[in-house]
Order: structure tokens, then C-alpha cells, then sequence
């Protein structure tokens, strides 16, 4: 049997705030049948204040999700929007005395619902309000935003925490390597914020790696390129790429052209599989500046 | 009562295709075994003889419930997920020419876990699928196997729906193509009469704790002429067919457990039955939205699968052990796993239900008076978890302001 802390068990056995509310002006729907556990939460918000005056739920759900509801409709209830829009998964957790790790996923349900409840009250429908991104679960239907906030909020470091945090990777687990990847990409902006990862060596410091790049690539651009807004980020982003690459191999800009980049490749990854794929990693790198970039090796 | 501690106190133990209470019986004929006679079977002397003597015993006590032809057949092993790796790897060293096994979606995963480990090993492995009932097509069986099939498995009664398998017919089309036949009868054993004598059974796995011997202590059955290797190595205990001096107290245990359960047979298959029958009329009767999963008409007598739609399992479970009542699960949040039970899913239970399943399973120990008092408490419990419920909207009230429905037939994804 799991165990509950007595809070956890005294919500469960007594639900806050379990009704639906008619009138609610904010109502946020998340969760779904298949994956176990839903939750509606209704809010009512006082249009002047901007007040939360009464929160209620409907729950279906294991004990803890029932728990995390009742305990949430608590937490917010005489909150503003914007205080309440503070409430982390963990506050959540912590306010019913702590959940087993694998049941965090239900106070990460209660925040999206607040979430949604909140994008409701905007008069955004849950599609507006929602970009999961890239679909990484898809026995859970998990996008890679959430596993990121997931991961950033609670500073997760394995797979099994993110499956207990968001359900991903608790199914078929052929998503567990793209989530491994998700935790490492995560982790190298928590580090640059100063957040140690544990039992991790860390990264080394990124400025470093540039000056050899840069100091290497003396190369003289054309003017286009040279008056490029985004060339200072691209030598950037291409500095890291090289500082991935096997020994002998090399990446370098050659021009700019509006949103075509043309880089040249040298060494092993000059020629087949590995050409195209380092070209599609560039790629994916440049698209996360802007959406409109196209590489081109020549 | 403290609900975190039911076994001392008045709990209603309805768990029993988990565990099943060690019979008062089996301790006392166990517990010599732990004080005077412990010497080692194997020594040639005078603290030895007693215990092989009840070892002997047991062994025909156990060959007996089973309608095994000679006792020599039984192996004591220490559970029945290490009778069921011996059968698994057994076949498929003692026949090099063959690397295929046959087996169901809906076994144990002492069966479908070890399977898809070999399968990560080359081994090919084919399963049976089951219908809405949870049964077997004969036809799809014959289809299954080849010249290529070193093992058909298949358990003869399932843990969670209790479904019970023609497998003597299934035996006996495996044996018409040579190929070697186990069944795993955990589940079935002192619930269903067995002759092993009349079947073309090879190999049967069972284990003590379902029929109140105490956890620890199982048995594989090996009709003799079996080709067979043994998957502990060591000592020349059980004929060399499984290592290690001998676990006597229980061993002991199992042969009085199974002695008990032949006489309590009849019983199970009576009164146990009327009782789950009540149980099962009682809530089909009271509470709405439920479906009985599994095959009615072939059914432990013992065992009641119940999915309460529109609930979540682990929560039903949560409240009915707040009145002192255990039962069990199918849900994904009551176990270990997030998806709901693999045999729910091979049934294609809808997930509104699958993950709302309640297993309850009765022993020659359940009273009328625990059914009784498990169905006054069930529909209140229900209905409660219901009116928290968003998929549940009988006479409630709807918000206005929603943009959504939510639909339990819908496979959306709200994140
Ligand atoms: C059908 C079936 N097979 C095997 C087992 C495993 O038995 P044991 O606990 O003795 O290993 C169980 C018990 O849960 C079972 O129900
Ligand atoms: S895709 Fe994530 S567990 Fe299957």
C-alpha cells in the first residue's frame, strides 16, 4: 500500500471544495481517462480584485489526486491570480505533508489545471493556452514542454523522476532515451543558473570552447553575413556544435544569407550518415533562434 | 481497528488469489520441524532420518492432491515463479533444435516477464491473444505452433478474472504435435479438482501461499519422461533436479496445505462459491455502471473481477480499507506500473473501467458476515468516489463556463 501522510489521507478521506460549481468564471479541465486520472477545477474570480473567492473540483483519480485537489482548492482560495499563478507542484506536495515520489505526478495535475482554469479565465481555449511542443510520450500523450518545466521546477535527474513527475516514459519506455536527452539539455541551462547537478561532472565552461573556435576560424565574411543581426548567436551556436565533435572534425560558417546558413564540414563528419545528421543538429540549434533558418553544407 | 495494521485486529481479508492465510493446522504440523527435527535429510544419521521420512510425506501428499501417477514426479522448489524460469529455460536447453514458446497475453508475469527477457535473447515468442472474456481460441492455439516450439505455456486459471482454461485440451493438442506442455495452476489448484494421471500435462507449477501453506515454498510438477535440466545447480537434493538442502518446515507445510485443500475441495466449489455469488449479485444489483469482467461460466469459484466505471481502483481500495476490507486492484495507480493491468488490457476493457477494477477473492475462511458487511459499506464508497468524479454526471449540475467535456470514451490528452 502507498504510503500517505495522515494530511494526504485526511483530504482524501474528506475532500475540500469537492462540488461543481455552476457559476465558476474560470474552469481548467486537464488529465483524461485513459492515463488514470482527470481533474476539472472551477474557479470564481472577482473580475475587480482579481481574487480568487471560491475554488471547487472534480476529481477522478487515485487518493492522491483527490488529495492534491482538495489541497490546492485550499491554497488558492482568497489568492490573486497572479499569487496563486506562483504555486509550484512542489508547494502543492509539501502543503499535504509530502507525496510518495511516484505519486508527484498528481500535484503536477493540480498546477495545470490552474493553469488552464487560469487560460479559461483569459477567454483562451485550452489549445490556445497549451503548446505541449514535441509529443516525447506517446503512451501518455506527454509533450517535451512539460518534461522540461518538470525537470527545471523540481531539478529531476533521472528518468524514473519524470515518470513520477509527468507519467512520461512509464509505458512501452521507448521514449526513455529522447528523455535522457531532455534531462541533459535542461541541465546545461540549470547549470549556467548556478544549480549543481548532482553526482555530475560538470560541463565544461562554454566560453572556452569559443575562443579556440574563434581564434581558429579567422575567416573573413562576406557583408551580408557581417551585417547578419543573428551572426554573433550563429558563431555562438556553432562553436558549441564544434565543441561536440570527434577529434579532427570541424564546423565552420562560410556565409549568411537572410535565413540560409551555409556551413562547411571537415573531417569524419564531412561524409555521409554523419554529414547529414550534423547538418539536421545545426539546423534543430539555429530553429530554436528563429523558426525560418535553413542550413545548407557546402 | 488501525487500517494500517488489518491482520491483528477484525479486517475482512477478501485478497486471497494475492495470499491466503496460513491454516492453523499447517503451522502446527510445521513447527517440530523447526524445534526438534532439523537435522539435514541428506546426513547419514540419526537426526536425518525424521526429516527425510517427511519429506517423503509430503512429496505423496503433494503427488496425491495433484493425481500425480508416482510422488518421485514433484520437485519442491521455493515459489512458483521459480518453478515457472525452471520450466521456461528447461525447455530450451534440453531441446537445442527449438526456440519457440508459445504462451497467452494474460499469464502471470512470472510466465510473460521471463518471456520477454529471453525474447531480448533471441528466443521467439508467440502469445495467444484472449477474447472480451478473457478466453483462448483453440483454432489460433494450432496456429501458434510449429516445429519450432520447445514450450506451450499456459495457466490453467487466471489471478485476476479467475477465468479457468481448458487445458487438458490444450495439453493434449500439444502433445499431438510433440511438443511439451506446462501450465501454470497457482490459481487453480484446491479451487478446481485436478488428475494429472488423466491429462497430457508435462509440467505444472503451484505454489504454497495460495493454499494456506505459508509463502516461500512452491512445487513443479515433472511427469516422468520429461526431458529436463535443472535451473538451480549444486547439491543432488530432489534427485538433482534442484539444488539445495531442502526448506523442511515448509516443505512439510505444503504437503499438510495441500492434504487440507483436497478436503476443503468440495467446499470451495459450495459454500465459497454461493458467498462470492452473493457478493457479485449484490453489487451487480445495487450499484450502476458495472461490468463483471471475465468469463462467468468458467470461473474460480473464489474469484469476483468488478469494474466500477467512472472510479479510479486504487481509490475504492483506499476507502474499503478504511473499513477494515482488502481486496485488490487493477488499476495503474495501485500498482507499480502506470498502465492498467496487462489482462485488462488483452480483454480490451475500456480504460473508463480498466483502471476502476476491483478483484475480491474468497477463501474457505470468508464468512456470510464479511460478504454482508462488504456489500453494506461498497455502493456508499462508490457513489462518493462518483459524485468527485468529472466522468460521473448523474444529477449534478453542469458549469456553464466550460469549454470541454469530459467524454470517458474519448482518447484525449489534456496535459
Ligand atoms: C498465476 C500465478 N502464477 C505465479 C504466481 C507467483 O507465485 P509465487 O509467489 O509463489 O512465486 C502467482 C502469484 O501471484 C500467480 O497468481
Ligand atoms: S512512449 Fe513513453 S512510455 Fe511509451
Amino acid at each position: 500500500m502507498w504510503d500517505y501522510s495522515d494530511k494526504v489521507k485526511d483530504h482524501f478521506l474528506h475532500p475540500r471544495n469537492a462540488r461543481v460549481m455552476e457559476d465558476a468564471n474560470a474552469v481548467g479541465d486537464v488529465g483524461s481517462i485513459i492515463c488514470g486520472d482527470a481533474l476539472r477545477l472551477m474557479l470564481k474570480i472577482n473580475p475587480v480584485t482579481q481574487v480568487i473567492e471560491d475554488a471547487s473540483f472534480q476529481t477522478y483519480g487515485c487518493g492522491s489526486a483527490i488529495a492534491s485537489s482538495s489541497a490546492l482548492t485550499e491554497m488558492i482560495i482568497g489568492k490573486t491570480v497572479e499569487e496563486a499563478e506562483k504555486i509550484t507542484n512542489q508547494q502543492i506536495a509539501d502543503y499535504l505533508g509530502g507525496l510518495p515520489p511516484e505519486k508527484m505526478h498528481c500535484s503536477v495535475m493540480g498546477r495545470e489545471a490552474l493553469d488552464a482554469a487560469i487560460a479559461n479565465y483569459h477567454g483562451k481555449s485550452y489549445e490556445q493556452s497549451h503548446d505541449d511542443g514535441e509529443i516525447v510520450c506517446h503512451c501518455f500523450g506527454v509533450g517535451i514542454n512539460k518534461i522540461k518545466k518538470a525537470v527545471w521546477e523540481n531539478h529531476l535527474t533521472t528518468v524514473e523522476e519524470v515518470t513520477n513527475y509527468t507519467k512520461a516514459g512509464g509505458g512501452c519506455m521507448s521514449c526513455h532515451m529522447r528523455i535522457e536527452e531532455i534531462i541533459d539539455e535542461v541541465w546545461v541551462d540549470l547549470e549556467r543558473c548556478g544549480v549543481p547537478r548532482p553526482g555530475h561532472a560538470p560541463t565544461p565552461i562554454p566560453s572556452i570552447k569559443i575562443k579556440t573556435v574563434s581564434s581558429n576560424a579567422q575567416a573573413s565574411f562576406d557583408s551580408a553575413t557581417e551585417n547578419s543581426p543573428f551572426k554573433a548567436e550563429i558563431l555562438k551556436i556553432l562553436a558549441d556544435v564544434q565543441g561536440g565533435l570527434p577529434a579532427g572534425s570541424k564546423v565552420e560558417l562560410v556565409a549568411i544569407e537572410d535565413h540560409n546558413v551555409k556551413v562547411k564540414l571537415q573531417g569524419e563528419i564531412a561524409q555521409g550518415m554523419m554529414r547529414e545528421m550534423t547538418l539536421s543538429f545545426v539546423e534543430k540549434k539555429l530553429v530554436a533562434l528563429d523558426d525560418k533558418f535553413k542550413v545548407v553544407g557546402v | 481497528m488501525d487500517v494500517n495494521n488489518l491482520g491483528v485486529g477484525s479486517g475482512i481479508y477478501l485478497d486471497n488469489n494475492a495470499t491466503t492465510r496460513i491454516d492453523p493446522k499447517v503451522i502446527e504440523a510445521m513447527m517440530p520441524y523447526f524445534e526438534t527435527y532439523y537435522g539435514n535429510a541428506s546426513s547419514q544419521h540419526g537426526f536425518g532420518v525424521p526429516v527425510e521420512k517427511a519429506i517423503k510425506k509430503a512429496r505423496e501428499q503433494v503427488a496425491d492432491f495433484l493425481g500425480a501417477k508416482y510422488p518421485d514426479e514433484i520437485i519442491f522448489t521455493s515459489c512458483a515463479s521459480e518453478s515457472d524460469n525452471t520450466v521456461l529455460w528447461s525447455s530450451l536447453w534440453t531441446q537445442k533444435d527449438k526456440d519457440e514458446i508459445v504462451t497467452t497475453k494474460v499469464e502471470h508475469p512470472a510466465i510473460i516477464d521471463t518471456c520477454s527477457f529471453l525474447a531480448d535473447r533471441g528466443v521467439k515468442v508467440k502469445y495467444l491473444s484472449a477474447n472480451s472474456v478473457g478466453d483462448f481460441d483453440e483454432e489460433e492455439f494450432k496456429s501458434l505452433l510449429s516445429d519450432k516450439t520447445a514450450l506451450a505455456s499456459i495457466m490453467w486459471a487466471n489471478n485476476e478474472t479467475g477465468n479457468i482454461y481448458p487445458v487438458p485440451r490444450f495439453a493434449e493438442i500439444a502433445k499431438e504435435r510433440g511438443i511439451m506442455f506446462h501450465t501454470d495452476a497457482v490459481q487453480a489448484v484446491g479451487k478446481i479438482p485436478i488428475n494429472l494421471q488423466e491429462t497430457k500435462i508435462d509440467l505444472l507449477s503451484m505454489s504454497g501461499h495460495k493454499i494456506h501453506a505459508p509463502k516461500g515454498i512452491g512445487a513443479l510438477y515433472v511427469r516422468r519422461g520429461t526431458r529436463f535440466l535443472p535451473f538451480l545447480h549444486g547439491g543432488h537434493q530432489e534427485r538433482g533436479r534442484r539444488a539445495g538442502t531442502e526448506n523442511v518446515p515448509y516443505i512439510v507445510g505444503l504437503g499438510v496445505a495441500c492434504e487440507l485443500a483436497k478436503s476443503h475441495l468440495e467446499e470451495l466449489n459450495t459454500r465459497v462459491r454461493a458467498l462470492r455469488d452473493k457478493l457479485e449479485q449484490g453489487i451487480v444489483n445495487t450499484i450502476p455502471e458495472v461490468i463483471v469482467t471475465g468469463d462467468k461460466t468458467h470461473r474460480t469459484p473464489n474469484t469476483l473481477n468488478v469494474a466500477f466505471k467512472f472510479v479510479e481502483g486504487e481509490a475504492i481500495l483506499l476507502m474499503l480499507n478504511e473499513y477494515g476490507i482488502a481486496a485488490s486492484s487493477g488499476s495503474a495507480c495501485s500498482s507499480e506500473s502506470l498502465e492498467p493491468s496487462h489482462v485488462m488490457q488483452a480483454m480490451g476493457i475500456p480504460f473508463s473501467a480498466a483502471h476502476g477494477t476491483i478483484r475480491f477473492s474468497l477463501s474457505r475462511f470468508t464468512t456470510e458476515e464479511e460478504i454482508d458487511k462488504t456489500l453494506a459499506v461498497l455502493p456508499a464508497i462508490i457513489e462518493r468516489l462518483r459524485q468527485l468524479s468529472p466522468y460521473w454526471n448523474v444529477n449534478k449540475p453542469q458549469v456553464k463556463q466550460a469549454d470541454h467535456l469530459f467524454d470517458p470514451d474519448s482518447q484525449e490528452v489534456r496535459a
